[in-house]
């Protein structure tokens, strides 16, 4: 990527006109963490659930297989984030993951010693599949929600090819440092949750994570502003996918063995969750922080469901009911202030 | 329940996040264990048995499923069981490890499964023998050695029809198969069975392809394969599919010329009923893959969880207790046969299970 001049980027900064600066704040606050408020609200209803109909919910055991069970679906959840906010959506993004964990657990085989190669070529492929997305995308200008409906039979396949069958064993340090618990308490997927985050906080600040914001929000805007829109749009899909990759690899550990189908249908998932996450599909409004909680939250419902002594050939229907409602809780609350804010966005990115 | 209490303590939130900073200096890593209550002798119960099922897109589930409640009632009535939690639907394989971390924290203390992988959840599996849950995978084996596979033995199930169909089309025969899924474990098992009986009689396998259990796949592919190969002499077609693929034959009037496998289910065996009366010649077989399977599986993992202990011998590859696969439907015993099944729904399988009795026998 070229260095371009020096852009304030749309989304990034807030609103620098009167009232006075406390107001001014306030509003900004109010205006940014609407989404935030609207799944903190969502996630604090849920955890109180699980509290009252799980009695064992903050065993070491249920917290432990609770962020296991989270940490896959919530690194999905990231990488589908990053690429909806560039203005696209991945719905390979599932077969990416069972490719990357595919070809990693085909070169570790069970084997500690080749456990960084294995994460190297796991991330690499992640990377490739999510390049050729982009390149699809942002080259031959294809509508991303075809193109990358197409792509996912092709990774899909390949994944068939790397495994042909179920097989293939994750390497002992892999499950085991995954199982592991600090501190008595701690499980490491927690911690593995926070890294990611606190990596998306990082991006975020980078210039890229700027220009991102920029290419989704308005992407002939960003064009003026001297943005490189197909770069940055190329640049989410690699990211994403990269992203998507270590979802996999998570997956690896946490079930220990290789499987061609590990994570296909982890897609529909990872949408939902950034949507309820404030996460707007078109594009350039949201955030990763907002997407990994959105995972928690329908982890958290499935869970719920289940505790609850719904019928099991009820079970669907109500998670899908209250997925809804969730859905729903958080439009409501995201969209009022979510057009304000692109708005005023638009207005200023078009006389930047 | 006679269940020592599985967590190292019961203790509360608080009481735990203050035991966690008291000991944070002192301590490094540890994993979650249970209590020391693994391979414990057994108990008196009454036991909480969990089901974990990662597909419900076909009626042998259901019925696989339904029959178990059936028989648990039963056991329920004596005393020996208390509760079954089931986790039923259409998941992945992480869908399917989330639901069998559902079950292991409903304190249930076995889990039967039938798992949507023979490796990706030997995770889950380790994770549930930590806290002394006894695993039974039924339908189709698993690898991880926490678990005690109680199975048909899917090669031989395909021979069986195999050799039936070697016999119907000759040496020099040229057939075409209608297989499950590419890859799937039970599926990979059949299809060797099977083509081992093709090598040994001479018959020539013209094309081979997939329909994914599914009776309208089925009658496509069957139809996409005759037109591809006009000249075969049979057709190899697994269970679930052989009702659309004899439909694809009776369209394209080979019924008469092409031999078929069929299958123990009613809604074939209404039609193989139809053909016998309209043309005696007509021939066919339905091998039962028993959805009961459910049943005999809660017979062995009861006497496991009361301390009995499986037969050496019994077990082969470490891990899988083979059924007896049920007496096959065949041209002598159809009319008996059918007419035990005649009034149920087109999509009820042949069902057989072993007895409470018969499952004492495999137990010292």
């Amino acid at each position: 990527m070229s260095t371009p001049a020096p852009t304030r980027s749309p989304a990034a900064s807030p609103a620098p006109t009167p009232p006075g600066p406390v107001a001014q704040a306030a509003q900004s606050v109010m205006s940014a963490r609407m989404p935030t408020l609207a799944v903190t609200a969502l996630l604090v209803i849920t955890l109180a659930a699980s509290i009252v109909l799980q009695p064992d919910f903050f065993s070491a055991y249920s917290l432990s297989a609770s962020f296991a069970t989270i940490l896959p679906v919530a690194t999905i959840a990231a990488a589908q984030t990053i690429i909806v906010l560039g203005g696209g959506i991945d719905l390979s993004i599932g077969t990416i993951v069972t490719l990357a964990s595919a070809v990693s657990v085909v070169l570790m085989d069970g084997d500690n010693s080749r456990l960084p190669l294995a994460l190297a070529a796991g991330l690499a492929t992640g990377a490739a599949c999510g390049l050729v997305n982009g390149l699809v995308v942002a080259g031959l200008r294809l509508q991303p929600i075809v193109a990358t409906f197409a792509t996912s039979s092709v990774f899909g396949g390949l994944a068939l090819l790397v495994l042909p069958q179920p097989g293939g064993t994750a390497s002992p340090v892999l499950t085991q440092g995954f199982g592991m618990v600090l501190a008595i308490y701690i499980p490491v997927p927690a911690v593995l949750l926070l890294a990611l985050w606190l990596a998306w906080r990082l991006l975020r600040r980078h210039r890229f994570g700027q220009y991102l914001y920029a290419v989704g929000g308005n992407a002939d805007a960003a064009y003026t502003s001297a943005v490189p829109v197909s770069a940055v749009r190329v640049f989410s899909y690699v990211a994403g996918g990269t992203v998507a990759a270590l979802a996999g690899i998570a997956l690896l550990a946490d079930s220990g063995a290789g499987d061609p189908t590990l994570g296909t249908e982890l897609t529909l998932g990872s949408i939902a969750a950034l949507v309820i996450g404030g996460t707007r599909l078109r594009g350039g409004s949201g955030g990763v922080g907002g997407a990994l909680v959105g995972a928690i939250v329908l982890s958290l419902i499935q869970g719920l469901v289940f505790f609850a002594g719904v019928p099991t050939d009820a079970r669907e229907f109500v998670y899908g009911c209250i997925i809804i409602v969730a859905i729903a809780l958080a439009g409501l609350l995201t969209s009022r202030n979510g057009t304000r804010r692109t708005a005023a966005a638009r207005g200023k990115a078009g006389t930047a | 329940m006679g269940w020592k209490p599985r967590r190292r303590s019961g203790h509360h939130a608080l009481g735990a996040l203050a035991a966690a900073g008291i000991v944070l200096a002192a301590t490094a890593c540890s994993t979650p264990q249970a209590g020391d209550d693994s391979g414990d002798g057994g108990s008196e119960g009454p036991f909480t048995i969990g089901v974990s099922n990662g597909f419900i897109g076909s009626e042998w589930r259901e019925q696989m499923i339904s029959v178990l409640e059936d028989s648990f009632a039963d056991y329920e009535s004596e005393g020996v069981v208390d509760e079954l939690v089931i986790e039923s639907a259409d998941v992945d394989v992480n869908g399917q490890i989330q639901q069998i971390r559902n079950l292991i924290r409903s304190d249930v203390d076995a889990i039967i499964v039938n798992p949507n992988s023979p490796t990706a959840l030997d995770q889950v599996f380790a994770e549930a023998a930590d806290q002394g849950i006894k695993i039974v995978a039924i339908d189709q084996a698993v690898e991880s050695e926490h678990v005690t596979n109680v199975v048909i033995d899917q090669a031989e199930w395909a021979s069986i029809s195999a050799e039936w169909l070697a016999g119907e089309v000759g040496e020099g025969g040229r057939i075409v198969a209608v297989n499950g899924i590419d890859g799937h474990p039970a599926n990979e098992a059949r299809w060797s069975g099977a083509q081992e009986v093709f090598d040994e009689a001479g018959v020539e396998v013209a094309a081979n392809d997939y329909a994914e259990w599914d009776q309208s796949k089925g009658q496509t592919v069957t139809r996409d394969l005759l037109a591809s190969n006009p000249d075969v002499d049979g057709v190899f077609v697994q269970d679930g599919m052989a009702l659309g693929a004899m439909q694809a034959l009776q369209s394209e009037d080979l019924v008469s010329e092409v031999a078929i496998t069929g299958e123990a289910r009613v809604g074939y065996m209404k039609e193989w009923n139809k053909l016998r009366e309209s043309d005696e010649d007509f021939s066919s077989i339905g091998v039962p893959n028993p959805p009961s399977v459910s049943v005999s599986a809660l017979h062995v993992v009861l006497r496991q969880l009361q301390g009995e202990e499986l037969k050496d011998g019994e077990l082969e590859n470490g891990n899988t207790l083979h059924l007896p696969i049920p007496e096959t439907v065949t041209d002598e015993n159809f009319d008996e046969r059918f007419a035990e099944v005649e009034d149920k729904p087109d999509a009820y399988a042949v069902d057989h299970h072993i007895t409470a009795e018969e499952a004492d026998g495999y137990f010292e």
